[in-house]
């Protein structure tokens, strides 16, 4: 399991064991390289044409024409965050600054991909920290949600690698995240619960560690 | 929409001349046995290649007043054009292939996914190509049912002419140009003449035409016209009123944009009271 990365730790990633996560996010992070899409486009043209045909619709008509290639585009796309890597979106946008109190940014609407059956599962991610001498561009965090969701996920992992990122970037007192989502899989297919929601929360540090922080994040992110 | 095959078999009746006669409201002139007209039509059914456009790109006024010179399904025109596209469609699929089809949509999907990016041998990707095909197979199985087989039973003869309503149908639907969902709710509404349907076969027949590659305006076309077919009713409506993910998770980005579409057939179309009292009562509060 997961344990909280300590700051020795955090310096000198390549010295210390690496958690499956963090193999994961290694392989993940710019496995894709935006120069090659264009070029991957025919083969997935191609893929999308075979769907098409099997599932008994005629890919000469009108509507169908194009929609290969808008549909190889769209998932390109919807998994734009596999040539993201967080290093490159948050070196410039951390301050130091002398605040220690609780920075919260909620409500950022997500949308992500089920990487079981590859239908959309969207929802509103809050993401809370506490920062130790350093905070982040606010916009920053909603990048680092769009980099993590735009990749074929399965929610607790997305949870657990926005707060990551975050914990690593900034090594802030504590970082809580909670994602509240609908997963068209079961919505639309399967059991077809229309209003079931999935929420998933990852806290480390001193949101972990205190109840009473971790209750004043979770009361300041309740809609009102 | 433009394109498409234009039919080019006209039905027997059409040959003779009639003159479109605006601002009369269809209603059948002679009572038809449903029974009967199934096993005409059955006996007429035509195969043509798929040409759905055909359907939309007819004019929907001829549509209406052909309603008043031909009973029953076997005669309608807009049964015969129906023939060109829709039936070719309706059971383009058959369920039993399903399973033979799985190995190549497999494949392809794990051509997808290995263009995207992504290594296809971790543990949370292992099975996700045959769960895709299958999940892809379950979005579009409106392609092998009709709605002839569904509504058959549930027809029956009652003296109600006033309106009935369905509203709030949860509607799941796949955008035909980006293969990515789109959903919400159809209101439904017809006027009966003399013949009801049991109510949760107004949401099987959208059920039927949702669950394909869709565009919201044809679908919205399509639910209109089989009800009115099948009922022959004073009227029907259809609002349908959508979320298009394809505008909201990709694209332009609009996340509260929603996209609404109706048809009106009937008293609906050519009386506004009767249009204002649907709208007025499906309005959500």
């Amino acid at each position: 399991s997961e344990s909280v990365p300590s700051e020795d730790h955090l310096r000198t990633r390549r010295s210390v064991k690496k958690s499956a996560l963090q193999d994961l996010q290694d392989h993940q992070e710019q496995s894709r390289k935006l120069s090659e899409d264009e070029s991957n486009l025919p083969a997935l043209q191609a893929a999308y044409r075979t769907i098409l045909r099997g599932l008994g619709e005629d890919t000469e008509r009108q509507g169908l024409a194009r929609t290969p290639l808008r549909a190889a585009r769209a998932m390109q796309f919807l998994t734009k965050g596999y040539h993201e890597s967080v290093f490159d979106t948050l070196n410039d946008a951390i301050f130091d600054e002398d605040h220690d109190e609780m920075v919260i940014v909620k409500d950022t609407d997500m949308f992500s991909l089920c990487e079981h059956h590859l239908v959309p599962f969207y929802g509103k991610v809050h993401i809370g920290y506490l920062p130790r001498k350093k905070v982040v561009g606010l916009s920053k965090l909603a990048r680092i949600v769009e980099i993590y969701s735009r990749r074929l996920q399965v929610q607790e992992r997305l949870s657990k690698q926005i707060a990551v990122a975050i914990f690593e970037a900034l090594q802030p007192e504590g970082v809580a995240v909670v994602i509240e989502a609908t997963h068209m899989c079961m919505v639309m297919r399967g059991v077809q619960k229309i209003n079931s929601r999935t929420v998933t929360s990852t806290m480390l540090g001193v949101f972990r560690e205190d109840p009473k922080t971790r209750e004043e994040f979770l009361s300041l992110i309740k809609s009102s | 929409m433009t394109g498409g095959r234009v039919p080019t078999v006209r039905h027997k009746a059409e040959a003779t001349s009639h003159h479109h006669q605006p601002g009369i409201s269809f209603r059948p002139t002679r009572k038809s046995d449903f029974a009967d007209t199934v096993q005409q039509q059955v006996k007429h059914r035509r195969r043509q290649p798929a040409s759905m456009n055909g359907v939309c790109n007819q004019s929907m006024v001829t549509g209406v007043t052909d309603f008043q010179r031909f009973n029953g399904f076997a005669e309608h025109p807009a049964e015969s054009k129906k023939a060109m596209g829709q039936r070719a469609l309706d059971t383009s699929r058959k369920e039993s292939e399903d399973e033979s089809k799985l190995p190549a949509l497999e494949a392809a999907y794990v051509t997808i996914l290995r263009g995207l990016g992504e290594n296809t041998d971790r543990q949370g990707l292992l099975k996700t190509p045959l769960r895709a095909a299958k999940a892809m197979q379950f979005l579009t199985k409106g392609y092998h049912e009709t709605v002839y087989d569904i509504l058959n039973d549930a027809i029956f003869d009652e003296n109600h002419e006033e309106m009935v309503i369905v509203k709030d149908i949860d509607m799941f639907s796949l955008c035909e140009h980006h293969l990515v969902p789109f959903f919400g709710k159809v209101h439904i509404g017809y006027i009966p003449s003399k013949k009801v349907v049991g109510l949760s076969k107004l949401a099987r027949v959208v059920e039927i035409y949702s669950r394909r590659l869709q565009v919201q305006e044809r679908l919205t076309k399509q639910i209109a016209m089989a009800i009115s077919e099948a009922l022959q009713p004073i009227g029907v409506a259809v609002v349908i009123e959508a979320a298009h993910m394809c505008m909201v998770m990709r694209g332009v980005q609009k996340m509260n944009s929603r996209t609404v579409t109706s048809a009106m057939l009937g008293m609906f179309r050519d009386d506004p009271k009767t249009r204002e009292e649907f709208l007025a009562l499906t309005k959500n509060k």
